[in-house]
């Protein structure tokens, strides 16, 4: 019981407060872009959403699975890991999502790249992905940090 | 009589009871934290399955919550396809640059072919200005031809060439020379397509398609009534060919 209460302590509660929010923020956001996937029935130009060209484009599906999917299972799981850390104390979960988040950060890299200089055009929703995964990716890297700088109990 | 009770005890009774009642604390205490845990997943579940709800609710019809209504009926300023006493009407408000329209354009060409004797067509010009630089050049460029008799061909060219006009930084020249291709008087076109009664035009468009809460492209009233954008030519059809 107290080497628990000492390993939640490891990690400051406001990291794991953002992480749970911002986590929740982009599995809302990927979540949308699936259901717009699978059930969207409109396709056009929106003054304040731009165009549809990113999310119809070739590059929205991998091998027929939309990445919007994919997106909303990878926050889904950070969202959970957060939350199973906030249960349990454990520092391994928090950690695994922590280096996990390094993944979500690369590929959102990649995905910026594509709208910028293969689509030439920009998704707000897809946006709004990138920075939430930034957001992940830089409290991931404070996470890590202060799992190191914790001794570990023997 | 605690006390007198208790000194009456073994030692090993005695130990027995403060094991007992730490054994009680323990339960509690487990109790206590299996019903936070339970509580704090369960309120996880809901929030991820009122999100799952909510984005499939919202992404499913995301144009569908409102029904919208054309505003403005078909005038003489209008461009018109198909017969003028047709009994279903419908009309596109469109943004040339815009790649969505580029995609209904061979849609809603192939059904004013089908349809050319039931149905009239009707075209508006919506540039979304914010997001499409170009696009209300090339409202104009069409209304000049158009004076000059030929606005559905340079409606057909611009569409389709829209992946080369739309990057361009000095989009005029690129409308001239299609304006060469259509056999139109060059001066005139230039003229029209720097003339305020054009521009205006586009314009009231707009406007007109604001009044009518328009704010995508393409949007489709058919007589009258905003509906969805049908996925596939099949579906388009079956829209227009199923009213009476």
């Amino acid at each position: 019981m107290k080497s628990l209460e000492r390993s939640s302590e490891a990690i400051p509660r406001w990291i794991i407060v953002a992480f749970s929010i911002i986590s929740l923020i982009g599995f809302a956001d990927a979540a949308y872009l699936t259901a717009n996937h699978y059930l969207g029935t409109s396709l056009n130009c929106s003054l304040f959403e731009g165009c549809e060209v990113v999310t119809t484009s070739v590059y929205a599906t991998v091998a027929g699975v939309p990445i919007a999917l994919v997106g909303a299972l990878y926050y889904l799981l950070i969202f959970v890991a957060t939350i199973a850390y906030f249960d349990t104390g454990n520092l391994r979960i928090m950690r695994f999502a922590a280096y996990f988040t390094v993944l979500g950060f690369l590929a959102s890299l990649w995905l910026l790249y594509l709208q910028l200089f293969v689509i030439e055009a920009l998704c707000m929703y897809c946006l709004i992905s990138f920075f939430t995964s930034t957001a992940l990716f830089l409290l991931g890297l404070l996470v890590i940090k202060s799992c190191f700088s914790e001794v570990r109990p023997p | 009589m605690a006390n007198g009770s208790e000194q009456n005890l073994t030692k090993k009774e005695r130990y027995e009871l403060r094991r007992a009642a730490k054994q009680e604390r323990y339960d509690y205490k487990a109790r206590n934290r299996l019903v936070k845990r339970i509580a704090l997943w369960s309120f996880v579940a809901l929030g991820i399955g009122g999100i799952v709800f909510g984005v499939i609710k919202l992404g499913g019809n995301p144009s569908s919550q409102e029904k919208a209504l054309l505003v403005d009926a078909v005038a003489d300023s209008d461009w018109t396809k198909g017969t003028g006493d047709a009994e279903v009407i419908l009309v596109e408000y469109s943004d040339f640059q815009c790649p969505a329209c580029k995609n209904y354009y061979p849609i809603v060409k192939q059904l004013t072919e089908e349809f050319a004797d039931t149905v009239q067509f009707v075209y508006r010009h919506f540039p979304l200005y914010s997001i499409h630089k170009n696009a209300e050049e090339a409202a104009w460029a069409a209304e000049a031809a158009g004076r000059q008799g030929k606005f559905w061909e340079m409606h057909d060219l611009i569409f389709e060439n829209q992946d080369e006009w739309s990057k361009e930084g000095n989009v005029k020249e690129t409308f001239v020379s299609y304006a060469r291709d259509l056999g139109l008087n060059k001066e005139k076109f230039l003229a029209d397509f720097e003339s305020e009664e054009v521009q205006n035009k586009v314009t009231r468009d707009y406007q007109s398609g604001i009044a009518s809460r328009v704010n995508s492209t393409p949007t489709f009233f058919l007589n009258g009534e905003r509906i969805q954008n049908p996925r596939s030519y099949e579906e388009f059809r079956a829209l227009i060919g199923g009213n009476p």
